[in-house]
């Protein structure tokens, strides 16, 4: 009885603990980024998985990609299309569905060249299902339109995987 | 009281001006509950609509009037369309009683506060109605809910407020604001401060408020009673929720918080500031303390709640008397 009593005192003051710390949660400033108004900090999406794009080679600045197979054999959503160009082993059509994507990187740590990585896409909208339908190779082009020249600074990314943790090389998310 | 026609065109401004209070009431509230909710969990609340979002509830209402009455299979339509007139407009009538200052009182009665808790008990039967008529489980159980619940925390609160009847010897609520001194430790709060919280308690559970909003609970009962109406039925529902946390902030500071009284200069401001700060308490524990569960609630109720009003019953009786 005088425990059971004690228990609910004690039980009253930790809801005055609650309300204080809602209450200094109250007046702690916002953790929201009103987004048209504010953008988050580039440094922050580093690590964010958004949709796949093709690495420039560091030297010719075209894709790193063999046509291999091995993001398409390797992707639970069947997602990718790659066909072999006519001649070499650079690929002639890299189709990308996005709206199949289920992000899991599966491809990205499979292929043996490192040609594909996740881009820093964080604010990408499209009016359609048809617009996710992503052209990589377009996209490739269209990032890197001037004709490429050697960049002495950056490294040879040896495995797949690692192209994860290198940092994107001087390009802002789009 | 006579009816006159002067006593007659009082009370029916009075029931405008009330309507007004109870809808000006919700979008005000609404705005400040989420604007709470979001401070609270460190974000901005409404933002867009407006500036700094203060809009958005009217917004929201005029959505609500434009929706589309739905009428789910086999309701009873004739309860399933009273229960939300039912929730609203016996709130209406508790209003009246109020004294809001020292003349703006709608309708002088010597036992106001027996009308009100007379009239209260209205509202859990509109609960009833709708739970049963939208012939839906979740509706059903939120309503059996509700009846359990509003039973159980109407008896210690009528047991808090009889202790500052006794004390004050009325049950004009005029009377009652007239006893306590302008100050705040001439209150009712430093004399009874049992039976204030007992009253705050079975306040937030009287009115289906987090923690104790059993009948509505989202998390398990989709919404309760309420679940099937959409438009101005749940609208209805909305206003008559936050019209009742009113009406009981505004009885509140009536009995405990002096009324219309208060340092400076008295008026009806102060028991509007009063009422208000009250609501915003409620808003602050809705945010804080998750809900409780059910057995946790009656227990809370029955074995605390009521022992501890009929204790100070007791002995307010016995003090009076010594007093006397």
């Amino acid at each position: 009885m005088i425990k059971a009593i004690i228990d609910n005192l004690k039980g009253l003051y930790s809801l005055l603990v609650g309300l204080s710390i809602t209450g200094r949660f109250f007046v702690s400033p916002q953790k929201t980024t009103h987004y048209p108004r504010q953008v988050d900090d580039p440094e922050c999406l580093k690590s964010y998985r958004g949709p796949l794009e093709l690495v420039p080679a560091d030297d010719t600045g075209q894709s790193k990609c063999i046509s291999c197979q091995m993001c398409v054999r390797a992707c639970p959503g069947h997602c990718l299309t790659v066909t072999k160009g006519d001649k070499g082993k650079a690929p002639k059509v890299y189709l990308y569905d996005f709206t199949l994507c289920c992000l899991c990187a599966a491809c990205v740590e499979s292929c043996p060249t490192g040609a594909i990585r996740f881009s820093h896409k964080v604010y990408l909208v499209a009016p359609s299902r048809e617009a996710l339908h992503l052209d990589l190779l377009a996209d490739l082009l269209a990032r890197a339109p001037n004709p490429p020249q050697p960049k002495a600074e950056a490294e040879a990314e040896g495995e797949g995987n690692q192209v994860l943790a290198a940092p994107v090389t001087g390009e802002a998310p789009a | 009281m006579e009816l006159t026609i002067a006593n007659f065109v009082q009370i029916v401004i009075a029931c405008l001006l009330i309507i007004a209070l109870m809808v000006g009431n919700a979008v005000i509230m609404v705005y400040i509950e989420r604007k709470a909710a979001g401070f609270i969990q460190r974000r901005p609340g409404p933002y867009e609509v407006g500036p700094r979002g203060t809009i958005q509830a009217i917004c929201d209402s005029m959505k609500l009037l434009g929706k589309q009455l739905f009428i789910p299979g086999n309701v009873d339509w004739l309860l399933y369309f009273l229960a939300p007139v039912m929730a609203f407009l016996p709130v209406l009538l508790l209003f009246l009683p109020i004294p809001f200052g020292k003349y703006l009182v709608a309708l002088k009665v010597d036992d106001g506060i027996l009308l009100i808790l007379a009239f209260a008990g209205l509202g859990v039967i509109s609960n009833i109605l709708a739970g049963w008529a939208s012939n839906n489980k979740y509706g059903l159980l939120g309503a059996a809910r509700a009846v359990a619940q509003s039973v159980a925390y109407e008896i210690p609160m009528i047991m808090a407020l009889l202790a500052v009847v006794f004390m004050a010897g009325s049950l004009n609520l005029s009377e009652i604001v007239e006893r306590q001194g302008t100050w705040p430790w001439q209150w009712n709060i430093v004399f009874q401060p049992l039976a204030c919280f007992i009253y705050f308690v079975s306040l937030v559970g009287e009115t289906n408020r987090a923690p104790f909003d059993l009948p509505e609970a989202e998390s398990e009962l989709t919404a309760g009673f309420h679940t099937e109406y959409s438009g101005m039925g749940f609208a209805l529902f909305f206003l008559s929720e936050y019209a009742n946390m009113l009406l009981v902030s505004f009885v509140c500071a009536t009995f405990f918080l002096g009324g219309y009284k208060g340092p400076i200069l008295d008026g009806f401001w102060w028991t509007f500031i009063k009422a208000y700060a009250v609501m915003c308490l409620i808003v602050w524990l809705r945010w804080t303390f998750p809900r409780v569960r059910f057995d946790q609630l009656l227990n809370i109720n029955w074995k605390w709640l009521l022992p501890l009003s009929i204790l100070n019953l007791w002995v307010t009786a016995i003090v009076l008397k010594f007093i006397e």
